[in-house]
């Protein structure tokens, strides 16, 4: 007993040693907070970039935070409040304008044109628009999340979907897309209803989103001030949603999110999905997958994307800021290690390396970067969210038409404008 | 003597204060500052200060659709899920009470597993048990011809939320059933059974009115939670679909901590709060009789 007791205290003084080296040296270091919502294994890569930083930059301590994306805002945000924000955090593309208007987040055009700059140009010029507020950039872009389309190789190759060499040939036209759909439904084991699908919605908002911006229908009028979602181009796209489940029964009615497992199971032939979702698939051994670009499925080219910014608290300065800036050059000039995990790098001059060509389905999901659909930036983004939610689903499940569902969503998001001007009137007024 | 009687009157309070703060602090001040929060309009992204509206934010919840949509999820929840979980509860305990005692801890512990999962695990894999498409229920109903569209239906979505909650939380009640069944004494039974009473006279003259009690006491406890309900249709079903499960206390939040207005969102917990306090005292008042 008294052996064990000796041992114990021998180890943790051992243990203390190093640390009381370290008070001693020098300079203490300098401490960064660092908040983000990538709880999935993208967080485990993100992990071991910060470990590299930490190890290479000996004078800086980044702390690294992670938390749901469902509830990260919430935190940040009630944090900033409280005054205890973190000094880094990420925001995605539609909270950039948020956070900034609230006067979160500092700006970084001072920095990228700074001693220890970063050549802009290297960033395509429709992503680093997308952290712009008023002139001012407010992020990094780290990566853009395309969605991209995800198909089944064998029951392509099944189906007939081949090209010359036997390959199996993903459909890029609106025509191709129905076709293979209909050569993908199948009811393998006869009691009537198909056990396998050509396609499925997996992320309603995303999945809908793309069709919709891909018929060339507008969201709001530019200055934000009304609501067009019922345009006819999107109550049409939404139409073409809802026929491959009813018209041309190819797909299968929406499962809230869990879609997604019918494809990893080898039951459905094709989906759209994030970027993110490759590392799933990867685990998956005995599913021979591929990706691709959406199809052409409306009039012009479009996809629903975002991007992981990497931001500054508003008050940062002195070292503190010089090590932040560090802190996200690293990330920002490491961002291949980043895209490993399964996204694709913001940086164009990183895209255009041998090893970003050679990730296959990184690749081919970058062929849509020109023409990117980010979601609208608005401060009442969760509140459109949830009136867009409503009523995709309700057009899809078939419980309203997509003409009434869209117009009630319509009214209703009016109706939030209406009292966010009002709000604004009241602030003029007590001014 | 004086003095003592007066440091044993307050070594009562002593006992008593650790707990004091903590209800002060965390209970009363929040509730407190929540109700004084309700009669403002407070959005956290608007540059508006904040500003006095008086029952503003209660006019606009009462003629708010979304409101009243919300508080229909709830009711509807409560109305099914309370009189199931404490009618099964109570069925579970009579039956394992008439099982041996050997055996009884086994069924016991079974039963009350589930309680002991978090929200989030017992969330997910009801999820998954669900899928209309690849889920294990309709994988087991196939044979049947039966395709239940457990999540994706307005009209089951709840349903299924509320058959997770039994699953999930009837282990407690039961428990608490089963203590009070087993303080019965066991004579009561004998005469009765003397006296050419059966099962079912037994049941409802003997068994009922003498666990009373604790019968009130898991009514309330369960009636206070199901008003409360959130984790299981925030994880489930994230409110839909088309917002069919969206309950009261998911509306709150959502309006509080993204939507960012929290005047509105304390007038609601207001309302939602005097609900459940108005149940709860017609409950007792019902019980005591």
């Amino acid at each position: 007993m008294r052996v064990l007791r000796q041992l114990i205290c021998g180890l943790l003084l051992c243990g203390l040693l190093p640390l009381a080296g370290c008070a001693r040296s020098g300079s203490p270091r300098i401490r960064l907070r660092y908040w983000n919502g990538f709880t999935g294994p993208d967080g485990r890569t993100m992990l071991r970039l910060v470990q590299r930083f930490n190890r290479e930059n000996p004078d800086v301590n980044v702390l690294m935070q992670r938390m749901d994306w469902a509830t990260y805002y919430n935190k940040l945000f009630v944090a900033g409040i409280g005054r205890r924000a973190p000094e880094v955090f990420v925001l995605q593309s539609w909270a950039v304008e948020r956070f900034a208007r609230a006067r979160f987040v500092r700006t970084i055009d001072d920095l990228t044109g700074g001693a220890n700059g970063l050549n802009a140009q290297n960033i395509d010029p429709n992503i680093w628009d997308s952290v712009q507020v008023g002139g001012k950039h407010y992020g990094l872009p780290l990566d853009i999340w395309l969605l991209g389309m995800y198909t089944n190789r064998r029951l392509l190759r099944e189906a007939g979907l081949v090209d010359a060499q036997g390959e199996p040939k993903p459909p890029q036209t609106r025509q191709e897309f129905l076709d293979a759909a209909r050569r993908l439904t199948r009811d393998t084991n006869g009691d009537g209803t198909p056990d396998q699908w050509g396609f499925v919605f997996t992320n309603l908002d995303s999945n809908v989103y793309t069709v919709m911006r891909q018929f060339g229908g507008p969201f709001f009028t530019p200055d934000h001030s009304r609501c067009l979602l019922n345009d006819p181009r999107n109550v049409a796209a939404l139409q073409f949603c809802c026929d491959l489940i009813r018209r041309y029964r190819v797909a299968p009615p929406p499962e809230n999110f869990d879609a997604w497992i019918g494809f990893r199971q080898g039951k459905v032939g094709m989906a759209f999905e994030g970027i993110y979702m490759l590392d799933d698939l990867r685990k998956q051994h005995d599913l021979d997958y591929g990706g691709s670009p959406v199809p052409l499925l409306g009039a012009e080219r479009a996809v629903w994307a975002g991007s992981h910014n990497l931001c500054l608290r508003a008050d940062l300065k002195g070292p503190e800021l010089e090590a932040a800036w560090r802190f996200l050059k690293f990330l920002s000039d490491n961002s291949l290690d980043w895209a490993a995990g399964g996204q694709v790098p913001a940086r164009r001059d990183l895209r255009d390396t041998a090893r970003f060509r050679a990730m296959p389905v990184q690749s081919a999901f970058a062929r849509q970067i020109p023409y990117v659909s980010y979601m609208p930036r608005i401060p009442f983004f969760f509140e459109f969210q949830t009136e867009f939610d409503t009523a995709i689903e309700k057009a899809l499940r078939g419980s309203a038409t997509p003409q009434a569902a869209l117009d009630t969503a319509t009214a209703n998001v009016n109706a939030v404008i209406a009292r966010q001007r009002a709000l604004l009137a009241a602030a003029g007024g007590a001014r | 003597m004086r003095d003592r009687r007066w440091l044993y009157r307050l070594s009562g309070y002593l006992f008593a204060l650790p707990y004091l703060i903590l209800f002060c602090g965390f209970l009363l001040l929040p509730l407190a500052y929540g109700l004084g929060l309700s009669f403002f309009r407070w959005e956290l992204l608007s540059p508006a200060p904040p500003a006095f509206i008086g029952l503003g934010n209660y006019r606009e919840a009462v003629g708010s659709d979304y409101f009243r949509r919300a508080l229909g999820a709830t009711f509807r929840f409560v109305l099914m899920a309370v009189p199931l979980t404490v009618g099964l509860a109570l069925l579970l305990a009579v039956g394992i009470q008439a099982i041996p005692r050997s055996r009884q801890s086994f069924y016991r512990a079974a039963y009350f597993l589930p309680t002991i999962l978090t929200i989030s695990v017992a969330g997910l894999l009801w999820r998954w048990f669900f899928n209309t498409e690849f889920g294990l229920f309709n994988a087991y109903l196939a044979p049947l011809g039966l395709r239940v569209p457990w999540l994706t239906d307005a009209a089951w979505a709840m349903r299924s939320v509320v058959l997770m909650t039994l699953w999930w939380t009837v282990g407690g009640p039961m428990v608490v059933l089963l203590a009070g069944l087993q303080q019965i004494p066991a004579h009561y039974y004998e005469a009765a059974s003397l006296d050419g009473a059966n099962t079912l006279h037994r049941f409802f003259h003997i068994t009922l009115p003498l666990l009373r009690p604790a019968l009130l006491f898991v009514l309330v406890m369960n009636l206070i939670g199901a008003f409360q309900v959130f984790g299981q249709t925030f994880i489930i079903t994230r409110g839909g679909p088309e917002q069919s499960t969206r309950v009261l206390v998911q509306y709150i939040y959502e309006t509080a901590f993204n939507n960012y207005r929290m005047g509105y969102a304390a007038a609601m917990s207001w309302l939602l709060f005097l609900l459940i306090a108005v149940f709860a005292c017609v409950q007792f008042r019902l019980m005591r009789e």
